[in-house]
């Protein structure tokens, strides 16, 4: 894993990806905690892994689907006609 | 001045004409529903709500892929693609990532008219054919942002093609092919006025450095594989790194519902480039969209700002996998371009042939008479093809109303017998020498009598009856 | 009639026998719930008028039509869910109904309820303890006989973790055996509803009731359901394996009672032999990676549009974990993180699966430590995943893991014993521990709990 020491500016552009808004106490508090979680992970470089092939989930299933045109049991009625937030454009 | 090739690549979304929406039972037929009451817990990404995909949908973008010439991946499956915006419940898009469901594909268009000079067909590629589901809608209303999620969940097709194009009008007739290719596959209405089909060019330009014009359609380009793998692996969004061959920045247009407008956005964005280039400067890479009005396009956002979507696979489906035999037998109705060379083996000129095919309705229709032609009709494949493109107005008969109108158009008039006698008098006037040589057994001559007959009667007699008549005439004058 | 600590099971054919109304009974859980949560705060939402069904606590993660459901933290403060989870509905059919909704750590995040938005739980054994989590309000709920029986989830030790802590019965099962749908998503890939309860054939039952396939979730398995009330009276004898690397730092207290349960096992006729298991400090690890980054996805959701709060309401552990899944999934960090965590769960899951091919059940200890004071757990660098060390594997692997109390400490807090077995085989776990049951009945620790908590 490449070694590589976060930024303020890495937790701020984090946050903004992840829609927070964090303090500036925040901001240092995880800078330093996301730091000693990496670290800590770092435990898997013991491991080989090229060979093997990444797993998505454990269940082994295949081609769940449903059927188009099935009924609808889930419809919902609102209380909203619509959602609104203010402005974006 | 320099001289520029402009590098243009698009994505073309379509949604699918399903019953029920791609991930739940909602319908898919959103369009003029009162706002929200199309929704469920799915839809609208309620907590604890769970996706399972429509099988149907599925089956459709491997259907569209294969028409494509695509081939289908034996493993595929759904990644999460996130970033936040209101009409996006879930704050993740379900889409598909670095194994969408068809890749490496192709489509042929034909310049109709004139008819292309490079033999008429040009071959573009496709790069990937994947399936995701599309967002709710917003309205913007005074200083609010009024959302509704009807359409939240409808299955969406994504084509995305190589940056093959040089001009605007290979991609107008190309996406011109490729929504009638969709509509004969009756996966989609593609109706742009209604958004079920939108459209999104990325631009750039390049500099042409040698004195040579190059051929950017470059389907022989030995790296193509290569190059192909690499932009798949690292992704085709913001991840990837551009090969090296073209521009180091490219002008995505957002959502535009015309081929002309797709034309107009181009044309002005080769132009603006083009200035910026001849100033010193580099076009920003970033997302812009186009002003319908002022036939102008504008900056949204910068492509950098914060595109980063973190794409990982969709923990809450299972993979899709395609047997080789499903794939041989998905089963492609007869499309488009193999109709043009079918019809013009019936006889058809070539932009006939195309015209026929352009709409599925009509094409339809076409086949259908084409259908009842009986030999003793008298009606040939052209004579259809005529009818139904000369006279638009026959559109309100039937089948069967049509056929008999051509049917009535083609029989032979009533001949005039005393103008048939006085011609074939006439002719025989004229012609002295070729009544010699048939009196002296020269059969030949006759046909040629015959002939002349047929002209001077606009072909409208029968020429076993002027043959016979010729005979009686000749042969009574001896 | 006294009802003080009769099974789920037991007030359930008092039920069906009419010796008892079903208004009766759920009056008589609320009075203990208004005499015992004030001090447990075990609930977040009590249904102070219910009057029907068979009682149960269902963790504030489960979807209840009509029912608060905030998911102990303030973003859903006013969060009235429009549909059913597919568990509660399952044992509405049942005949059951949920008397409260449990106190947990806000979206599960964490193994001690402190970083619930509705104050910590308490430990039944001892109030200034922890009751362990995230499902320790349904732990705390049902060690201190609040409700008979409760329903938590597990992702990386959410039920096993506050049974151990509280001293009862709790079962993670097969990832997909039992529906997610309508469960508030965690780690996706991991999360697992699971009964929890004051014996096993109570959990036998309630297993029966919630798994299944469920065609709102594409992850649930067709694989039929055991008849498990059943499967545990069968006379099996197991192969069982220990691993040592599970002992490693392992309080002695815990040791101890875990190599005397062992001894039970052994003479009770089945077969112990060491086998060889990854250190759990790798499944820490893919554990850490893999869901962190689909807690920053599966919280995203929450922008205060459609329902809820925003996301200024998330509290630091939330925010902190979406922080880490942003950055491992992110552009030039993917590989390295997301994809190799992915390639480490594959060795995960081979390692159990050659050993399921020596071995019928695995068992060993549960928690490194007994049941921590409040306060305590500020000392762990990353909280709660050093407490669910023996937990997370099975969770890595996607298998079922029981656990079962098997003594109490010095300072009289419970010991828990977990026994994992392959996939889809809860009917063999369960089968051991209603043998160890029958044996041993917990060496009282059940009992005892209950007691501590009388009318």
């Amino acid at each position: 894993m490449k070694k590589k020491v976060l930024t303020k500016e890495d937790i701020l552009h984090l946050a903004k990806l992840s829609n927070l808004k964090l303090s500036d106490e925040e901001i240092e508090k995880y800078l330093k905690q996301l730091e000693e979680t990496v670290e800590y992970v770092k435990n898997l470089d013991e491991l080989k892994t090229d060979k093997v092939s990444p797993t998505s989930q454990t269940t082994n299933l295949t081609d769940v689907y449903f059927a188009d045109g099935e009924t609808n049991e889930r419809g919902l009625k609102l209380k909203e006609k619509y959602f609104i937030v203010k402005r974006i454009m | 001045m320099d001289k520029y090739i402009p590098v243009i690549g698009l994505e073309i979304h379509v949604e699918l004409k399903t019953k029920s929406k791609m991930f739940c039972q909602c319908t898919a037929d959103y369009f003029g529903k009162e706002p929200n009451t199309n929704t469920c817990p799915v839809c609208l990404g309620m907590p604890g709500a769970l996706p399972v995909p429509n099988k149907k949908a599925i089956e459709w973008t491997a259907l569209i892929g294969r028409a494509l010439a695509c081939k289908i991946n034996r493993v595929s499956k759904f990644d999460r693609k996130h970033y936040f915006y209101p009409d996006l419940p879930k704050g993740y898009q379900i889409s598909q990532y670095d194994q969408p469901i068809a890749i490496r594909g192709s489509l042929k268009i034909t310049k109709s008219v004139p008819v292309h000079p490079a033999g008429g067909i040009k071959t573009f590629r496709i790069t990937r054919v994947h399936l995701e589901e599309d967002t709710g809608k917003l309205l913007h209303v005074g200083s609010d942002t009024l959302v509704d999620f009807n359409r939240s969940g409808v299955p969406l097709v994504e084509i995305v093609t190589e940056p093959d194009f040089d001009n605007t009008e290979d991609v107008k007739v190309f996406l011109e092919e490729l929504h009638t290719i969709i509509r004969y596959l009756g996966v989609s209405d593609a109706d742009m006025e209604k958004g079920s089909m939108r459209m999104e060019p990325n631009i750039s330009v390049k500099k042409i450095t040698s004195t040579k014009k190059q051929d950017t359609n470059i389907s022989q380009n030995s790296n193509d594989q290569q190059r192909f793998r690499t932009q798949l692996r690292q992704g085709y969004d913001g991840r990837a790194s551009q090969y090296d061959k073209l521009p180091n920045y490219k002008v995505e247009v957002k959502n535009i519902n015309s081929f002309n407008y797709v034309k107009k956005a181009i044309d002005y964005e080769i132009e603006r480039q083009v200035d910026l280039l001849e100033n010193g400067e580099t076009p920003m890479q970033e997302t812009r969209g186009y002003d319908e009005k002022k036939g102008i396009t504008y900056s949204q956002r910068s492509k950098e700002e914060a595109h980063d979507y973190r794409y990982f696979p969709e923990p809450d489906i299972p993979p899709m996998t395609f047997s080789k035999e499903y794939i041989e037998a998905i089963n492609i109705p007869e499309l488009p371009q193999e109709k043009v060379n079918k019809y013009v083996r019936l006889g058809l000129k070539i932009n006939d042939a195309f015209i026929i095919t352009r709409d599925k309705v009509l094409n339809d229709r076409f086949e259908k008479i084409i259908l009842k032609i009986k030999q003793q009709d008298n009606v040939k494949v052209t004579d259809v093809s005529n009818f139904i493109i000369n006279k638009k107005e026959t559109a309100s008969l039937t089948e069967e109303e049509l056929y008999r109108k051509i049917k009535e158009f083609r029989k032979p008039k009533e001949i005039d017998e005393k103008e048939f006698d006085t011609s074939i008098k006439r002719l025989i006037e004229v012609n002295k020498k070729a009544v010699e040589d048939y009196k002296k057994g020269k059969v030949n001559a006759l046909m040629f009598l015959v002939g002349q007959v047929m002209r001077e009667m606009k072909g409208k007699a029968d020429p076993k009856l002027v043959k016979d008549k010729l005979i009686q005439i000749l042969n009574s004058k001896s | 009639m006294n009802l003080h600590g009769k099974s789920l099971l037991e007030l359930k054919q008092l039920v069906i026998e009419k010796k008892i109304s079903e208004k009766e009974l759920n009056q008589y859980f609320l009075k203990r719930i208004r005499k015992f949560n004030p001090k447990l705060n075990a609930f977040i939402t009590v249904l102070e008028n219910n009057q029907l069904g068979i009682p149960y606590g269902a963790k504030d993660m489960f979807c209840t039509k009509g029912i608060r459901t905030t998911a102990a933290s303030k973003v859903l403060d006013n969060f009235v869910p429009p549909y059913e989870s597919t568990v509660t509905k399952k044992l509405q059919e049942a005949g059951m109904s949920v008397l409260g909704k449990t106190n947990m750590d806000a979206w599960a995040h964490g193994a001690s309820t402190e970083t619930s938005d509705y104050g910590v739980s308490k430990n039944p054994w001892d109030n200034k303890r922890y009751p362990g989590g995230s499902s320790g309000g349904s732990a705390a709920a049902i060690s201190a006989y609040l409700v008979p029986a409760a329903i938590g989830t597990d992702t990386g030790g959410s039920i096993r973790h506050p049974s151990a802590w509280c001293g009862v019965i709790g079962l993670k099962p097969t990832y997909g055996r039992v529906s997610r749908y309508g469960v508030i998503a965690m780690g996706s890939s991991w999360d697992c509803p699971g009964p929890m309860t004051l014996n096993v054939e109570d959990n036998a039952y309630l297993l029966k009731q919630i798994a299944g396939k469920d065609k709102y979730d594409a992850t649930s398995s067709s694989i039929a359901v055991q008849d498990y009330t059943n499967e545990i009276k069968k006379n099996k004898k197991f192969k069982i394996g220990i691993a040592e690397s599970y002992f490693a730092g392992i309080d002695d207290q815990i040791k101890k009672h875990v190599y005397k349960s062992i001894d039970v096992l052994k003479k009770l006729g089945h077969a112990v032999k060491p086998i060889k298991l990854l250190p759990p400090k790798y499944s820490i690890s893919v554990y850490t990676i893999l869901q962190r980054a689909e807690v920053s996805s599966n919280l995203g959701r929450y922008d205060g549009i459609r329902y809820g709060n925003d996301r200024n309401f998330f509290g630091q552990e939330a925010k902190r974990r979406i922080m880490l899944g942003t950055y491992t999934l992110s552009y030039g960090y993917y590989d390295a993180f997301y994809k190799n965590a992915q390639k480490v769960r594959s060795i995960i899951i081979e390692n159990f699966k050659s050993v399921f091919k020596d071995v019928d059940l695995i068992v060993g200890p549960n928690t490194p430590v007994t049941a921590l004071n409040i306060g305590e757990f500020e000392k762990y660098p990353f909280y709660g995943e050093l407490m669910d060390q023996l937990n997370e594997p099975a969770s890595t692997a996607g298998i079922p893991d029981l656990s079962i109390p098997v003594g109490l400490d010095s300072n009289n807090l419970p010991i828990g014993f977990q026994i994992m077995g392959n996939y889809f085989e809860e009917a063999n776990i369960l089968n051991l521990a209603y043998q160890f049951e029958k044996e041993t009945d917990f060496f009282g620790v059940i009992k005892k709990g209950i007691n501590n908590y009388k009318d």
